[in-house]
């Protein structure tokens, strides 16, 4: 069949026939080989415009098609959907850019126009090479696997499952709630109470469909965004397996309290009275605060900041829960001087300077300091600290409360190999974008909520959970199907040598290495074109669909000629 | 139901919101009060921890929202009452006319420079001008303007012959009897992301602001360190020269409201980077009460900040006062006492409150506003997106003072929220 490529100059208003004289360029390549058609026109964008490229197709027969005009980020989507109602496959089309770089930068019009014209020729012999790529369409599970018992996951379920959409929530201690779970009071500023999370749970339970597996973990994982197998296997003694399939996946493993500060800086541990926060919760859950002797404390240290230096980050929630613990101690029928040890008083929500007011009010006593060790001399417990201007200073308490670090849970490690999703350098789970991307794992199909991906309150863990869920039910439609990246890369089974060179630079894990034929092959469902394998095997058995080397060659051969 | 859904706010939480609803099939009425879409986040060079380029970042996400079948932008536009209840809300929306046709409009331009009339441009937050016929800045979206009728020679009356715009426009693309429209619209939920402003600089006497010193207020700053705004990113004083010395006062409003915006301590450490990059000889100086820097990359931004030899002091008391042609911050250092600081610039960080038409705007959606004058949440529950009323929903900073993460979150979450209230096969 013989090629015939359409070449429409646009004139885009003044903004090119005032910088490159058309005509000339319409001179220089009409005449090549396979050019059908080289004509302008005055607004190609303009439902006129695309109404006479389709009639040019159809009337001159166009196998291929070329518009000079603006950027492609601007029309090229509107020039491919022309080709499609004109009845043109949609990759059989080149833009070239002669606005933004001819027009819009070559002051000399003789220089733009041999400019516009070597552009607009390369661009010719590119799409001479183009193939015509068609959409595929996959069916998907619109099911959903939440790994995590806790605030999150309990959320992310609930705003989930629904008749057409099964939950799975897989936790691997016997209960759901997570470090929620264990406490006894939220933040009552907020006029919230832990009884909201009873009356959730008690949702889940009665939710038929919603799946609870609790003392179990996932061991496998394979798939995609709307097709991830998954094995089950519960932790107990009988290790039973089951595998599920689904269509998305969220990570709500939460985060655990650090324990590995120096117990000869904070005592804890080998102190009597020198308690964790999770003790204090726990104390608080019971009833009574008590020290070891059986006796109410006096004086109470809350010790912020434990492990903020050693691990480089601010937790966010410990000055708020501390201050919840300065209020229910001045609360209490027997008051107890309390005195809260930190750095600097994170309260970035518009309730909490309201809250830390409160407190002061109280005559909770707030002393800051850059350094803090908790010791026992002869018989008491001691608050050394430093002052601003670096004077040491000691206090003396019944007890104290160390607020350590938030850091990842064990098996984060083993859980990201899995979903083939990174962590950063904190160990928690990595965001797509961390801006405009909270919620996502740069794998399509797996996202992340609450304190999985880094240190966060109750009520913002409770947003990210609901928001995974905004982008899962805007994304796996039951019913619906997902179209993939088009512009993929293909493995040539000839030329492949089975190094997997190239398994180990992909970063979405579309690779799979095929080892009854001793070749690497790409999975057309995640592959994104990005191209890394492409310029990564030793071979060159890799090609892009809509960037060959042939293609890439003689357009550059031709723009430089 | 009604499955479709009005989303007040162009800014990048309504952009968000927009985007996921539309991807989900819904039908997006996506009503904003300014001429373009992108909100105070395109206002901005970079964005804290990256130093990414804010407007790179958002822009493939404007292209996204005008280009979707879905979306529906007015512009230009404002609610005027909500009524109704989940599933079945009748919106009365209120829209300027623009005097330019977004049909007809490529945006080539030719139309600013003939315009005989200047006035001040408030997205450059009064550092430069415009046109009466302009767009508000370089790489605006849509990249069509629109005529302030009041500045207009033409549309005040003040002249009527002139049609110097239209003259030079090639498309008709200027309708000099456009009209301010009412319409309403039926819609199932609500998505409000109105987003905030900073708290005028002027309350405060004793920074010395205004009068021609070089006292800039956050965004005036980021104005001007933005290659697209009034000096293409040179930092230049009021009168030309390169400071040699700034100081940035945190907390600008902090004790008067009675809360802590949150963000303030990661964008300044970003600006006192700017600074140093671009005049590293410059003595940069943070003056600063409590770091808000929580989560797991800021404070190594805050600590990587300091190692380029970024002074911060933990102050109280903080004045600035002009003197011998320069500034001079007076504070008190709270471990070591009484200071001085001669600057050349100094930058102060306000509080983010509330925008000004917050009482008219809960009065129209029929929401109460919380005791610091935010949209308020329903009380009790765990998501402060929520709002009293079943299907509205308050996202962003219009809910409270929040970074861009959060801001994203929530506007997600209100999809997931929305989404599940309304499933399509109600629709």
């Amino acid at each position: 069949m013989s090629v015939r490529i359409g070449v429409y100059v646009c004139e885009c208003g003044p903004n090119i026939p005032d910088k490159i004289d058309i005509d000339k360029v319409l001179e220089d390549i009409a005449p090549l080989n396979n050019v059908a058609a080289a004509k302008r026109f005055r607004l190609l964008c303009s439902n006129d415009g695309k109404k006479y490229l389709a009639d040019e197709i159809r009337k001159e027969k166009l196998t291929h098609l070329v518009v000079a005009a603006c950027s492609p980020r601007e029309h090229e989507k509107t020039f491919m959907q022309v080709c499609v109602e004109a009845g043109l496959n949609p990759y059989l089309f080149q833009m070239v850019n002669i606005r933004e770089q001819c027009a819009w930068m070559i002051p000399d019009k003789a220089e733009a126009t041999r400019m516009a014209a070597k552009h607009i020729r390369a661009g010719i012999s590119r799409v001479a090479l183009h193939g015509p790529l068609s959409k595929k369409e996959l069916t998907v599970n619109p099911d959903v696997l939440i790994i995590g018992g806790g605030i999150s996951g309990i959320e992310a379920a609930l705003s989930l499952a629904s008749k057409t959409r099964k939950v799975a929530i897989i936790e691997r201690s016997d209960s759901l709630g997570g470090r929620t779970g264990k406490l006894s009071r939220l933040l009552l500023h907020q006029g919230t109470d832990v009884s909201v999370l009873r009356e959730k749970i008690e949702k889940i339970e009665k939710d038929e469909n919603i799946s609870v597996l609790t003392g179990c973990e996932v061991t496998d994982i394979r798939g995609f965004l709307g097709n991830f197998e998954v094995r089950i296997e519960s932790s107990g003694e009988e290790a039973v397996s089951r595998s599920i399939v689904v269509g998305a996946v969220v990570v709500a493993t939460g985060c655990e309290l650090w324990d590995g500060y120096d117990p000869a800086v904070y005592g804890a541990g080998n102190i009597d009275d020198v308690v964790t926060a999770a003790e204090f919760e726990d104390m608080i859950a019971a009833g009574k605060i008590l020290l070891k002797n059986g006796k109410p404390p006096r004086s109470v240290a809350l010790i912020h900041c434990v492990g903020r230096k050693e691990k480089g980050y601010c937790s966010k929630v410990c000055c708020l829960y501390a201050l919840k613990f300065a209020h229910h101690l001045r609360d209490s029928r027997a008051p107890a001087e309390v005195y809260e040890f930190y750095s600097d008083l994170c309260l970035p929500e518009k309730t909490d300077q309201e809250y830390f007011d409160g407190a002061v009010k109280k005559g909770v006593h707030f002393l800051r300091t850059e350094n803090v060790r908790v010791e026992k001399r002869n018989g008491h417990i001691v608050v050394e600290h430093g002052d601003g201007a670096g004077k040491k200073k000691t206090l003396e308490v019944d007890m104290a409360v160390l607020a350590p670090a938030l850091v990842p849970p064990p098996g984060s490690e083993k859980l990201a190999r899995m979903l083939n999703i990174p962590l950063d350098e904190t160990g928690f789970f990595k965001e797509a974008h961390a801006m405009l991307d909270p919620v996502a794992a740069p794998i399509e199909g797996v996202y992340i909520a609450g304190c999985a991906s880094g240190p966060k309150n109750i009520n913002e863990s409770v947003v990210q959970a609901q928001a995974a869920s905004g982008k899962i039910l805007s994304t796996l439609v039951p019913g619906k199907t997902l179209e993939p990246e088009v512009k993929i890369s293909v493995i040539n089974e000839d030329l492949c040598t089975g190094c997997q060179t190239c398994l180990s630079v992909c970063f979405y894990g579309a690779i799979s290495f095929q080892a009854h034929k001793g070749v690497s092959a790409v999975n057309e469902a995640i592959c994104r074109g990005c191209g890394s394998c492409v310029g990564s095997c030793p071979s060159g058995a890799i090609s892009s669909r809509h960037f060959t080397y042939r293609q890439l060659y003689e357009e550059i051969f031709e723009a430089l000629r | 139901m009604n499955p479709n859904i009005l989303v007040l706010g162009a800014g990048v939480s309504g952009i968000e919101a927009s985007l996921l609803l539309a991807g989900a099939g819904r039908t997006v009425h996506l009503v904003e009060k300014d001429m373009l879409i992108g909100g105070q986040t395109i206002k901005f060079e970079e964005v804290y921890p990256n130093l990414e380029c804010s407007t790179c970042m958002v822009a493939p996400k404007q292209q996204a929202v005008l280009q979707s079948a879905n979306i529906k932008v007015y512009l230009q536009s404002e609610l005027e009452k909500l009524e109704g209840a989940l599933g079945a809300f009748t919106a009365r929306i209120t829209k300027k006319a623009r005097y330019v046709s977004l049909a007809n409009c490529i945006g080539c331009g030719a139309c600013y420079e003939p315009c005989p009339v200047s006035l001040n441009n408030p997205f450059e937050e009064g550092l430069s001008t415009r046109k009466a016929v302009a767009v508000p800045c370089a790489g605006a979206l849509p990249n069509v303007p629109a005529i302030d009728p009041e500045q207009c020679l033409h549309l005040n009356g003040k002249d009527r012959n002139c049609q110097a715009c239209k003259e030079a426009c090639m498309f008709d693309a200027i309708l000099f009897d456009d009209k301010d429209e009412t319409f309403d619209l039926e819609v199932g939920a609500v998505v409000v992301a109105t987003g905030f402003e900073l708290q005028e600089a002027t309350k405060f006497p004793q920074y010395a602001y205004g009068g021609g010193k070089n006292v800039y207020s956050a965004l005036e700053f980021e104005r001007l360190f933005a290659s697209n705004g009034p000096t293409e990113g040179k930092l230049i004083l009021r009168d030309g020269r390169t400071p040699q010395s700034v100081g940035i006062i945190h907390c600008v409003g902090r004790k008067e409201q009675g809360y802590c915006s949150g963000v303030c301590c990661m964008y300044a450490a970003k600006f006192s980077r700017f600074i140093k990059h671009k005049i590293p000889e410059a003595k940069v100086c943070e003056f600063h009460t409590d770091l808000c820097i929580p989560g797991k990359t800021y404070q190594k931004f805050h600590d990587q900040t300091r190692s380029l030899g970024v002074e911060f002091v933990r102050a109280e008391s903080v004045g600035v006062a002009a003197k011998n042609g320069g500034l001079e911050v007076a504070y008190q250092n709270v471990d070591r006492g009484p200071g001085t600081f001669k600057a050349d610039m100094v930058i102060l960080a306000p509080a983010m409150v509330p925008r000004r038409d917050t009482p008219e705007l809960s009065e129209r959606l029929g929401l109460k506003q919380d005791s610091r004058g935010f949209l308020a949440s329903r009380r009790g529950g765990l998501s402060p997106i929520e709002t009293d009323i079943e299907g509205v929903f308050v996202v962003g900073c219009a809910q409270g003072p929040k970074d861009i993460p959060e801001s994203v979150a929530q506007a997600e979450a209100a999809v997931g929220k929305i989404l599940s209230l309304i499933p399509e096969e109600t629709g």
